[in-house]
């Protein structure tokens, strides 16, 4: 299984475009997952301090993070993403394809396992892309 | 301790009998096929104002910032509802109702969960302008749409004046009138077409007509009595530790005039509305077509599947004490529970109007 995850920060919220900038930042050291769960954790308090004071609870170079994050430094991967969202008419976030299945909004948990499982069954042994 | 003298058999199985009477409610009116959409006369449905009205149910200009439009909570592909426990919200908001498909929603009598709105050119404009919904302001969202000149013709040339919410409401109205399904395996078998049921879907029929009751309420025409009923469907525990949950239901209660609204943590339904102290939670008739196509169910999406409704009826609806008289334990078998399920899932779905994408200006 693999899972792409593509950035389509809320225009209107505060912290929403500098958490996503926080989140590549991460991931060019290696933890973009890490900072990703923490950062839905500790939403909305996502302040330009409290990204840095995650940056150091998972221990990452924080001075090239917050070169990073005061630069924007990943501005245009952030907005090419922006552009595909807005190209496919996505505009609610979370908007999760799952093997070509679109499942739109904040769901429980067990309401993505089943279209996994699902799809999983239906692809059969190795699995098929769609 | 002194024991019980046994009944004998035959008083048993009379008893019994006589229970599984009591547990059939009254009927309502008995279930017919569907005819043709009502075109009402001041606002008959012609083709022109129906596009126009798929393309404002699909412009993302209706809502506050500009990410909404009505089909984000009522999807083509998702039966027109959103799939959704609790509907879809405006973002950094939370809904507290479950989003109703729309598949026949030109026969209703009322709209929303409560009923509140008697048409649907009254019930396009809630939306719209609700809080945790689209957030538009509607004297806004008029001067919007007049900024785009192949809405200004559409409706110069559909209404023969400017664009007003009110013709707004009235487009997408006679679009949603053209949103219809009403060819199922029922609507043929009640027209005469004895094969049109399964066998299964059949006896799931008789189940729904007879011993399990639903068409007390489910009946008629659009297999719905337009009332409301308490059904004891249980409260979300989660739902209340969300204070933006709390921020929405209290705000619909102080609207509503609900003189305790700072203090709800529930939802009254149909009360809000009517201040009778009988229609405390109680939530409309939903009519059945389709049905298979807008899981979850009840006003707040509590139920997952057909099976989870059914067993909840079987055990005579919830918990309330105040719940209504007309639930009460079914006692119906496995095979029972499953051919209902098959009439539900088989027997009401048919072809729904075609549905192409509009090219929103």
């Amino acid at each position: 299984m693999r899972l792409v995850v593509k950035h389509s920060p809320y225009r209107y919220r505060d912290f929403s475009l500098v958490a996503a900038e926080a989140s590549l930042a991460a991931r060019d050291q290696g933890k973009f997952h890490e900072m990703h769960v923490l950062l839905l954790s500790r939403s909305p308090k996502l302040d330009r301090e409290s990204l840095i004071a995650c940056a150091k609870e998972l221990k990452l170079d924080v001075p090239r993070f917050t070169k990073d994050l005061d630069t924007m430094a990943h501005k245009k991967e952030i907005d090419r993403d922006l552009k595909l969202a807005e190209g496919l008419d996505l505009y609610t976030t979370p908007t999760l394809f799952i093997n070509g299945i679109k499942v739109t909004g904040d769901r429980p948990f067990e309401s993505y396992q089943e279209v996994i499982d699902r799809e999983l069954k239906l692809s059969g042994a190795g699995g098929t892309k769609k | 301790m002194r024991r019980r003298p046994a009944l004998p058999d035959f008083l048993i199985a009379l008893l019994s009998a006589v229970a599984l009477l009591c547990a059939v409610p009254a009927s309502g009116m008995p279930p017919a096929p569907l005819p043709p959409p009502p075109s009402p006369q001041g606002n008959p449905t012609t083709p022109e104002k129906a596009e126009l009205g798929k393309k404002l149910f699909f412009d993302r200009r209706l809502s506050g910032d500009g990410t909404m439009n009505c089909a984000t909570c009522h999807d083509p592909e998702s039966g027109y509802a959103d799939g959704l426990g609790i509907s879809l919200s405006y973002p950094t908001t939370k809904n507290w109702r479950n989003s109703p498909g729309l598949i026949n929603a030109a026969y209703r009598k009322t709209l929303f969960w409560d009923g509140r709105s008697s048409s649907l050119e009254e019930q396009a404009l809630f939306p719209m302008m609700s809080p945790f919904e689209m957030n538009r302001n509607l004297d806004y969202v008029e001067e919007v749409l007049k900024t785009v000149p192949e809405y200004v013709e559409a409706f110069r040339k559909i209404f023969g004046g400017e664009i007003t919410r009110q013709r707004v409401a009235m487009a997408i109205a006679a679009f949603e009138r053209t949103v219809v399904s009403r060819d199922t395996p029922l609507d043929r078998y009640l027209r005469g077409e004895k094969d049109a049921l399964t066998a299964r879907q059949r006896a799931g029929y008789e189940l729904f007509a007879g011993k399990a009751g639903c068409a007390a309420c489910h009946g008629g025409e659009n297999l719905t009595d337009e009332r409301f009923h308490n059904l004891g469907v249980p409260e979300d525990p989660k739902a209340k530790e969300d204070p933006r949950v709390l921020a929405t239901a209290r705000f619909v209660g102080k609207v509503s005039g609900f003189p305790d609204y700072r203090t709800l943590a529930e939802d009254p339904g149909r009360f809000l509305v009517t201040k009778t102290p009988g229609d405390w939670k109680a939530f409309v008739t939903p009519p059945l077509r389709e049905v298979a196509l807008t899981p979850p169910y009840m006003h707040n999406g509590s139920l997952k599947t057909l099976e989870d409704v059914i067993d909840f009826f079987d055990r005579g609806g919830g918990e309330d004490p105040k719940k209504s008289p007309l639930l009460k334990p079914l006692g119906l078998s496995k095979e029972e529970k499953e051919a209902l399920k098959e009439f539900l899932a088989g027997g009401l779905s048919g072809k729904v109007t075609a549905f192409t994408a509009p090219r929103v200006p």
